[in-house]
């Protein structure tokens, strides 16, 4: 391959020329310290190249390196519990060799060439196979079970095939179709490429995360997009930490882009020492971490979300459902923004390049629940949810609004919510999810046939308190109707019993579905309840005095393994009713 | 058409039968709170109470406060006046007057 020339240095942007053999978008070395680089545009024989590293020290004439293959992952055994940098380099492999910071022109391949895996063939010699199908398991943590996959493009008849321990460079198996191909347990994917799949299909499971507010008021189904957009302080990242805590999610791709450092350390430290509530295991053994703090260059940024996707696009072809969290996707578009300003594009609103929306929605887009490749037709979901900061919490801002127009979820953040100390400061006023019909179907089939009837009360109870919340304003609270009062009532207890929740507290912090129906059976009850004996002629401060409020309040606190005192509590509540009727209500006239 | 009552002990209130006017004897507190409040939504528009009854339920007396309708009115019983009936007229005039002109 020819040498390139650098004619030009700004920041994480080289321009070089005598370029003219090399592609779009193919990685490149830079300068003698074999700097990483991608190219982003070529114009005659000089390419823009958007280099992943420190480029101080660099100056014109150095010479470029192209390697002739586009940004690409490696995808195999070894994935999961690792910590990538945005260009998928282990970063504990770099700490081992280079100290707690990154140096420049480290290399390293993404998956560990040395560590052996044992692989157990699933397909026999003779048989034939086509790209995706599975010719082998790895065991790669204790509960995940690594498929691996013909890739796309081979197809044949397997020749040859063994058992044993290798490592992922080692061919494990030969296909022969019109050439031999030898498989190894690895294979590499270009991360600006969607991976093939057979089919998309609807979305319409839920994913459950066991946070009250979304999985009953606001559900993002398995395969769907979400956005979680909040001023800072909001607690976007507690949102997204709590759902790649407890999504019931097969693998967790968690991409921490542009934000503080401490944020990953906190996941580093915390997910290893909870056990997922599904399995039983630790939290890490389902988890890959892509790490791009902020202090790290801006240009992998740009490719942190690429390579956090495309790896959970690998898994999600083997059948799994996978989630990927992307905290958060403002400081990716604003490396965007930072190189199409040094391209000298020109710039759209806020500065952000004009095609902010279209890369935005080829991200989301690689969302899906799909079919995939391979003949047992196994299904897989890819759920992607992102956090977008904008500044001031206006979501009027670019960024935001190119997000929500492809998302079908918006858990919008609320900074007046997160003052009064309301957590998770979901807003549910104007927040949305556009799944909630088919997730509404599948809730009323396996959790409780009244579940959506439930949900749609206790929201119209929370609307209707706005608005009187209006008028107390004006008038004061004494002026309403003791129905009205209790209404406020009801709809505080919904607020402050059933969404507020606790990510600290051991058993706030999960609520199963089967708790969250019976909890908001509870919070409704109260409200029927009350209206029964108001009707009936008791007054509202004997309601609003009983004790099993505070019952009520506490519920949330009771076990898993304890979910019937719930109704324990309904049942207190209407026996509490009752005899409140018989001391003080009307006689039957 | 509205219609009126009275409520109390059965010694005081029993006259008032000779007026066409509801009799309802009460003696102990749950029961005279259940019948006023039953009154209230029957569409009765003036209630007569006994202060003596009404010492029992003030809570029930200053739920009708605050509305147009029924009038809770209370009246002296056959012991005597504990004068809470007159104490309400002249804070009733003083709000509406600004001074006490009784």
């Amino acid at each position: 391959m020819k040498v390139g020339r650098i004619i030009k240095v700004s920041g994480p942007l080289v321009v070089a020329e005598g370029m003219d053999e090399a592609n779009v978008y193919d990685v490149v070395k830079v300068s003698d310290n074999k700097l990483i680089g991608e190219i982003i545009e070529m114009r005659g024989d000089k390419a823009s190249i958007q280099v992943y590293e420190e480029t101080t020290g660099i100056g014109p004439g150095e010479p470029v390196y192209t390697t002739g293959e586009p940004l690409s992952v490696e995808l195999g055994p070894g994935l999961v519990t690792t910590m990538f940098d945005g260009i998928q380099r282990p970063l504990d492999a770099i700490r081992a060799i280079a100290g707690d910071f990154l140096t420049r022109g480290v290399e390293m391949p993404g998956l560990d060439r040395e560590k052996k895996w044992h692989f157990t063939p699933t397909v026999k010699v003779g048989d034939q196979v086509e790209p995706g199908d599975v010719i082998g398991t790895v065991q790669e943590t204790t509960v995940v079970l690594h498929k691996i996959m013909v890739p796309p493009g081979v197809r044949g008849k397997v020749k040859s095939i063994e058992e044993g321990e290798f490592t992922v460079v080692d061919t494990v198996c030969v296909v022969e179709g019109d050439k031999d191909y030898n498989l190894q347990m690895m294979q590499k994917w270009p991360v600006r490429r969607g991976r093939p799949y057979a089919r998309k299909l609807n979305p319409d499971e839920p994913l459950i995360t066991g946070q009250r507010v979304i999985d009953t008021f606001f559900p993002a189904a398995k395969g769907g997009t979400a956005a979680v957009p909040g001023p800072f302080g909001s607690g976007k990242t507690v949102v997204q930490h709590q759902l790649a805590k407890w999504a019931d999610a097969e693998i967790i791709v968690y991409v921490g882009c542009g934000e503080r450092g401490n944020e990953m350390t906190d996941v580093l430290m915390e997910f290893p020492e909870i056990k997922d509530p599904r399995t039983g295991e630790s939290l890490m053994n389902r988890t890959i971490l892509i790490a791009n703090t902020s202090n790290m260059p801006v240009a992998a940024r740009e490719a942190s979300i690429y390579t956090g996707i495309t790896i959970a696009e690998y898994f999600r072809d083997m059948g799994y459902s996978v989630a990927i969290m992307a905290d958060s996707t403002s400081r990716w578009a604003e490396a965007l923004r930072e190189m199409s300003g040094r391209l000298e594009e020109m710039p759209g609103d806020e500065g952000y390049p004009a095609y902010l929306a279209s890369r935005a929605a080829e991200f989301y887009e690689r969302a899906g629940k799909v079919v995939c490749l391979g003949n047992d037709e196994r299904v897989g979901a890819l759920t992607v949810i992102g956090a977008v900061s904008p500044p001031g919490g206006d979501i009027s801002e670019p960024v935001s609004q190119a997000t929500l127009r492809i998302v079908k979820v918006f858990w919008g953040l609320d900074s007046s919510l997160a003052y009064r100390r309301h957590f998770p400061a979901i807003n549910w006023l104007n927040s949305y999810s556009l799944y909630q019909n088919k997730v509404d179907e599948w809730m009323d089939k396996n959790i409780d046939p009244d579940f959506s009837k439930n949900r749609i009360k206790a929201m119209t109870l929370l609307q209707e308190e706005s608005s009187l919340q209006e008028i107390v304003r004006l008038v004061g609270r004494d002026s309403l109707s003791e129905g009205d009062q209790l209404k406020l009532e009801a709809a505080k207890t919904i607020r402050e019993d059933f969404l507020q929740q606790n990510a600290f507290h051991e058993e706030d912090t999960y609520t199963s579905l089967n708790k969250q129906n019976l909890m908001l059976k509870m919070v409704l009850a109260f409200y029927d309840e009350g209206k029964r004996a108001l009707d009936n002629g008791v007054y509202l401060n004997e309601i609003l005095d009983l004790p099993v409020r505070e019952k009520i309040a506490r519920a949330k606190f009771i076990g898993e393994d304890k979910v019937s005192e719930i109704e324990n509590i309904i049942d207190e509540l209407k026996n509490n009713i009752d005899e409140l009727i018989s001391k003080g209500g009307i006689l039957d006239a | 058409m509205y219609k009126v009552a009275v409520v109390g002990d059965k010694d005081s209130i029993l006259g008032f039968k000779a007026l066409g006017i509801d009799v309802y004897p009460v003696i102990e507190k749950d029961e005279a709170r259940r019948v006023v409040d039953t009154l209230a939504r029957n569409k009765y528009g003036i209630i007569f109470i006994t202060e003596q009854t009404a010492s029992l339920i003030p809570e029930t007396i200053e739920r009708y406060n605050n509305q147009m309708l029924p009038a809770v009115i209370l009246i002296p019983s056959n012991q005597g006046t504990l004068n809470i009936g007159m104490d309400m007229i002249n804070k009733n005039v003083e709000k509406a007057v600004g001074t006490n002109i009784l």
